[in-house]
């Protein structure tokens, strides 16, 4: 929720403000608290220089600079994260860091997390880029206690942060955006920030996209390349939220948010030789409801509650199907409740603990009337955490615990699950004068089998044990911010390893596929980055560079032809660079996204090989005020260069766009 | 400090990344030889939606795979080095019928017919009805008929004369196997789509009417079906189950007389290969155990086939080499590296493993003529040449049937087909005695520019020219066939006016076809196909169906002279083909030289169609009878496409 992010901001503002200003000033956590609310913060710094592990966040300048349509979009800004993307809005979208997966990337939507029990993966292109304030990727332990369970106990933790209102009082804000690009995208965003009452707050905010995204792209079949026009490529989507802010008394915050999602689209295909008729089809509905509770009961306490009830509805028709119905019509129910709780407590000045537990209800339903598993899940997070900070230490550690229960309508369900995994971090300022930190952190992660790994048809198993994986990551930030300037330069090598991969093998049968723990990768990595940015004077320039190594290899058997090849669509080096100078007259901004070759298939033969590509974009942007309006002018070009590629492959990726932005606030 | 530690880092990322190993590649090994065969192609499906299929040839001469350099790489893809295009995505089976290769691409739906000899694709039938995808998945051949079932519920039948798919007959549920027994086919009705509720049925095919005659039931999900004596052998998968997370398979024996099951045999088979009443297979299990069923008895006459200990680490095909004797089995491995092929004696050694070709190798095919798969990196070349031949009409000649060569199944089109492969690979073909000709046309116009505009090339040597008119065509109606006016290159005869226009000359078919051809001209002269000594085969084009064949021609003067001992064919000044040097303006031709019929200039700007014509007559005891040769027509100028 919105306070969880707040805190974040707190925690990260508090240890800046304590490293660099007011150094030797011991601060209690309550006392951040009361510092931070006379700070007014609109994004974090890309790196935290106190953080105990690569800790990454976009603000919305960055979002602006980056062209960030869907938040998967500046994601691939992020050192150390990979982004697979299928292509056009409608392609699905995911993000791993470190060679783990992108399971083991956990997702937030304002403090609470998103879970997809059937597939595991969560589709970051559904997350729109427009009323986020920010995107933060934490990859290892956080120094923020007061986190959720299910939240702390992944190798990494995306947070994205709608926009919270903040208005003086009896004033209301209506704010309208309108965009519009290439193959004819259209969006249009609305919506209304009211200051109810004195203490409440309440936003509406509606965005509704339509693309055709019948972008051209060219087929490679060696000498016979064709030009082709995607199809099957188009998507609508609506999206409506509402949310309240309320200060119930001084120290309790309270925030409920409504959420409703609907989407129609055609699901690109993968582009075959002599076949490109796709065919298929999705149908998103997807509502929720949440609520979070902030509260500082005591002076060296505070308690956050989170509770959501979520439903979601998948509808996916591919009427290409030789069967007796002649298409593949599944409809898929999701039902999610979930409730959670953190207690932080400062246990002396430079001591704080935190418990937090989560329990998750989930019910799945194929809704197809043919005899299928119907599995239903408890899952219970709890994690316990101790940081230890002084003036030139940050220490954290963490046990996380989960336990599930599992039962199915249908044959026997899997067993329960129970884990445990430790997290700890560290962070020392090794030159104060300089601000030079050293970290180093190590962390254990893990993933469930999805519903689709235990009870799919067949290929199902119901004895999988969870995927395991851990990560140990060694670092040093540089971090300088003064009236004028703020630059930091850090740099992390990590070594992660994750074993009892969950893989799609032939079994004894060999005409027979099944789920297997079976597979072990190595990753060796660095991620680096610079941040440099202006903060005074007429035109404020600003750098955003990274650049990441990843050595992922495939240590699953030794007898292999497999081994020590590199993870399929991992680069070994993958580079960003944003640019960016805002001024009075007009903002403009350079992008450049770099990936080196990578492989399609878990042999990294000659003919897997895909080859390294680059894309450019560039966007203008101005803010202008006429009356009581405020009028954001902004024209972006993306893949300027309309270089041709694909991220997955035979899903081509679209060649150069434009787009228009129309914003007015009142 | 911050100095300091800029260096630190360096170092421990240099450290870093150098001592990661590098993945290691699998090498390919060589030495596959047989006496018995020319070679072997090998059908690899590659990976589900990669679009990787590929084609390997192995040749038994060299013992190597073919191979070529696709960039920086090494590739065994003969498919595509010949096309310069992939197959496509899960090339599922393929059938070696005659001298082409039928190969049933499922995912992209198409079926690819393929000249063996050159790996050439000569055609691409789609099978995709109303935007939907019919899957092509088993081939079977029979009577001048491919048949393939494809999982759209259909079986379709492939006219192999015309190339056309001109029938099809619906089945059962998702047709995964087909086979030919008794002028019937068995099409294994596996409703595998219908993932807990497959089909059970085996439909029977008869050939005449193609219509289905019956419907057998059997245990669910039935699949690969082998024919062998009078028996139809179907593995039945049957229905997954939950319990031991297995399937239940049965072989069935049906009786090709009554289409009756008449054995059902419990045994857990993937797939077998059958002659002479005996099976090879491999079952479950890894390792890849072979047994050999006795399929009279249904008893398992060797429960481990291989001898040597090799270790197959999963079998994806076996095919038994009835003349031979040899088990081909090809392993799938981890079926994401490329697979390998494995070759073993009769009594179950490995004799060599050919490592390293496509991914998922499903099919060999044992090749008993020449191939050498032709290379795409040529066509670049090949711009501006024939592209097209659309009548090859020899007239009697000591090459005939042999440049190109004729074999049993060859028809006009055929022919015509091998013709441009040896134009486009710069072989030669005959166009026999006076009057026989070849149509040619090309990718473009060939525009007429100052001077020189396209190139004949012949076999000429000095003193052996055998002089051949030619002519050209413009595309007037641009329906993309040579059915426009023809004008004639008036060379240096015509303008002497030493030549005879439209004279006929007819050639008789001998009765022997070992015969000498007889010919008589429309001024009463006549004579013989002279038959010699270095030339065997049929000199009369043996795929003419005519007793008799006639051909109007420009005659151009005798140029045969013969003193002391030798025989010499004197070139004429210019104008005609095989008369004087490749390579040199004897040998090219200019459009301006076209004329009209009544002698004027034909004033063309460009041209689209060009016929060679043989213009002279003579045969001698030496070298046989005068017939002009063509190993190369293509335009001087070639614009970019």
């Amino acid at each position: 929720m919105t306070s969880v992010y707040k805190k974040c901001l707190t925690i990260a503002c508090a240890l800046c403000l304590l490293f660099f200003e007011v150094q030797g000033k011991a601060l209690s956590d309550t006392v951040r608290t009361e510092v931070i609310q006379e700070v007014t913060v609109y994004g974090a710094r890309g790196s935290d220089v106190s953080s105990v592990s690569t800790a990454k966040s976009a603000d919305r300048k960055l979002m602006e600079a980056a062209s960030a349509l869907q938040i998967s979009d500046v994601l691939k800004y992020f050192s150390g994260a990979t982004v697979k993307d299928y292509g056009g809005i409608g392609g699905l979208k995911t993000v791993s860091v470190r060679g783990l997966g992108a399971t083991h990337t956990a997702v937030a939507y304002d403090g609470v997390i998103i879970t997809d029990n059937q597939t595991g993966q969560i589709d970051l292109g559904r997350f729109s880029a427009s009323r986020t304030e920010s995107v933060r990727l934490v990859s290892g332990p956080d120094n923020d206690l007061l986190q959720t369970a299910a939240m702390a106990a992944q190798a990494a933790a995306l947070t994205v942060n709608s926009y919270r209102p903040r208005l003086e009082t009896g004033k209301a804000q209506c704010n309208a955006e309108v965009k519009y690009g290439s193959f004819n995208t259209v969006s249009a965003l609305a919506g209304v920030d009211l200051l109810a009452s004195r203490n409440n707050t309440l936003s509406l905010q509606t965005e509704w996209l339509k693309t055709d995204g019948d972008y051209p792209y060219i087929q490679d079949n060696a000498g016979n390349s064709q030009r082709k026009i995607r199809d099957n490529s188009n998507v609508r989507r609506l999206r409506a939220e509402a949310a309240l802010f309320s200060t119930l008394t001084d120290n309790t915050e309270l925030s409920v948010r409504g959420y409703w999602f609907l989407s129609e689209q055609g699901l690109p295909a993968n582009i075959l030789y002599n076949d490109n008729a796709a065919r298929e089809h999705l149908w998103n509905r997807n509502g929720f409801a949440q609520a979070s509770l902030k509260t500082y009961p005591a002076k060296r306490m505070t308690l956050l509650f989170n509770a959501k009830y979520g439903e979601s509805y998948t509808r996916y028709l591919n009427p290409g199907i030789n069967n007796s119905m002649g298409k593949l019509d599944n409809r898929y129910n999701e039902q999610e409740g979930y409730l959670s709780g953190v207690l932080l407590y400062r246990l002396a000045e430079r001591l704080s603990a935190s418990v937090a537990a989560d329990g998750r209800y989930s019910r799945f339903d194929n809704g197809n009337g043919d005899e299928q598993a119907r599995p239903a899940r408890l899952t219970l997070n709890s994690s316990s955490a101790i940081k230890y900070a002084s003036e030139r230490t940050v220490l954290t550690a963490r046990l996380n615990h989960v336990v599930t229960a599992e039962k199915t309508l249908l044959n026997e369900a899997t067993r329960n699950y129970n884990n445990l995994s430790p997290v700890i971090g560290v962070n020392w300022t090794a030159l104060p004068a300089a601000g030079l930190h050293l970290r180093a952190s190590y962390s254990t992660t893990y993933r469930l089998p999805t519903f689709n790994d235990l009870y799919f048809e067949q290929i199902g198993r119901r004895d999988l044990r969870p995927e395991k994986g851990s990560v140990k990551s060694i670092g040093a930030v540089i971090g300088h911010e003064t009236e004028k300037l703020a630059i930091s330069l850090y740099a992390d090598l990590f070594d992660s390893s994750l074993t009892d991969r969950i893989m799609a093998v032939p079994g004894k049968n060999t005409a027979v596929w099944m789920m297997k723990n079976i597979g072990c990768v190595v990753t060796h990595g660095v991620e680096s980055g610079l941040e440099i940015e202006s903060a005074s004077g007429k035109i404020r320039p600003a750098v955003n560079l990274s650049y990441t190594y990843q050595r992922s290899m495939d240590k699953s058997d030794k007898t292999s032809y497999t081994w020590n090849h590199q993870l399929p669509y991992t680069p070994r080096h993958s580079a960003s660079a944003v640019v960016w100078v805002v001024s009075k007259w007009l903002n403009m901004s350079a992008n450049w996204l770099y990936s080196g070759e990578y492989f399609s298939n878990s042999y990294n033969g000659p003919e897997y090989r895909m080859p390294a590509y680059y894309e450019i974009g560039c966007s203008l942007w101005r803010e202008f005020n006429l009356r009581d309006y405020t009028f954001t002018v902004q024209s972006e070009c993306i893949n300027l260069t309309d270089s041709r590629y694909e991220l997955v492959r035979n899903y081509p990726m679209p060649g150069r766009q434009f787009r228009l932005k129309l914003k007015i606030a009142l | 400090m911050k100095n300091a530690a800029i260096p630190f880092m360096l170092t421990a990322l240099v450290t870093l990344l150098s001592c990661d190993p590098e993945p290691l590649l699998i090498e390919q090994t060589v030495g596959a030889t047989d006496n018995n065969h020319s070679g072997m192609f090998i059908l690899s499906e590659g990976l589900f939606n990669q679009n990787n299929s590929s084609l390997s040839w192995i040749d038994f001469s060299t013992g190597l795979p073919d191979s070529w350099t696709d960039g920086n790489n090494r590739s065994y893809d003969s498919f595509l080095k010949a096309n310069g295009r992939r197959l496509g995505d899960t090339a599922n089976d393929m059938l070696l019928y005659g001298s082409r290769l039928y190969i049933a691409v499922s995912e992209s739906s198409t079926i690819e017919v393929v000249d063996a000899a050159t790996c050439r694709s000569i055609k691409q039938l789609s099978m995709m009805t109303d935007g939907k995808a019919g899957q092509p998945r088993h081939l079977t051949a029979y009577e001048g008929f491919v048949y393939v079932c494809s999982f759209d519920g259909t079986v379709s039948r492939i006219d192999t004369l015309t190339l056309v798919s001109d029938a099809a007959v619906r089945v059962g549920r998702n047709p995964d196997g087909i086979c030919c027994a008794a002028g019937k086919l068995y099409v294994s009705n596996s409703g595998g789509l219908d993932f807990n509720r497959p089909d059970s049925t085996v439909s029977v095919i008869d050939t005449k009417t193609f219509t289905e005659i019956a419907r057998i039931t059997v245990h669910p999900n039935p699949g690969f079906i082998y024919a062998d004596n009078n028996s139809v052998y179907v593995i039945s998968r049957g229905i997954f189950d939950y319990g031991t997370m297995d399937y239940d398979s049965r072989l069935h024996r049906i009786d090709t007389g009554t289409d009756q099951v008449t054995h059902t045999y419990n045994l857990p088979i993937l797939n077998m290969s059958v002659a002479d009443g005996k099976a090879w297979f491999y079952g479950y299990g890894k390792g890849g155990t072979i047994q050999v069923l006795d399929l009279a008895a249904g008893i398992i006459t060797d429960s481990d086939f291989i001898t040597d200990g090799t270790v197959i680490e999963c079998p994806y095909s076996i095919t038994a080499d009835r003349i031979s004797g040899r088990l081909y089995v090809t392993d799938a491995a981890d079926y994401v590296t490329p697979g390998s092929l494995l070759c073993f004696s009769p009594d179950g050694r490995l004799l060599y493993r050919i490592k390293g070709i496509g991914i998922n190798p499903n099919s060999i095919s044992l090749c008993d003529f020449k191939v050498r798969p032709a290379s795409a990196q040529q066509e670049e070349q090949l711009k501006g040449h024939v592209s097209k031949v659309f009548e090859y009409r020899p007239a009697p000649g000591q090459f005939v049937n042999l440049l190109p060569e004729y074999v049993e199944t060859d028809d006009a089109n055929s022919m015509a087909l091998k013709c441009l492969n040896a134009l486009r690979g710069n072989s030669m073909i005959t166009l026999g005695g006076l009057g026989g000709y070849v149509t040619v046309g090309f990718d473009g116009p060939i525009v007429n520019v100052e001077g020189m505009d396209f190139g004949i090339d012949g076999n000429f040597i000095t003193g052996g020219a055998e002089p051949g008119i030619v002519w050209v065509s413009a595309d007037v109606n641009l329906n993309g066939l040579p059915d426009d006016p023809w004008y004639e290159i008036a060379g240096s005869e015509h303008k002497a006016g030493r030549v005879i226009s439209n004279y006929t000359v007819t050639y008789s078919r001998p009765s022997n076809p070992d015969g000498s051809p007889a010919w008589r001209g429309s001024d009463g002269r006549s004579g013989s196909i002279l038959r010699n000594t270095f030339h065997k085969q049929p000199y009369y084009p043996q795929w003419y169906a005519e007793k008799e064949v006639s051909f109007t021609v420009t005659l151009l003067p005798d140029n045969m002279s013969y003193s002391d001992g030798i025989w010499t064919m004197a070139s004429f000044g210019w104008g005609y083909a095989d008369n004087l040097p490749n390579g040199t303006d004897g040998s090219r031709f200019d459009i301006d030289w076209a004329i009209l019929p009544d002698g004027t200039p034909a004033l063309l700007d460009h041209i689209d169609f060009i016929k060679v014509q043989t213009g002279v007559i003579g045969c001698n005891s030496i070298t046989g009878e005068l017939s002009t040769e063509v190993s190369k027509i293509f335009n001087l100028n070639p614009q970019d496409r």
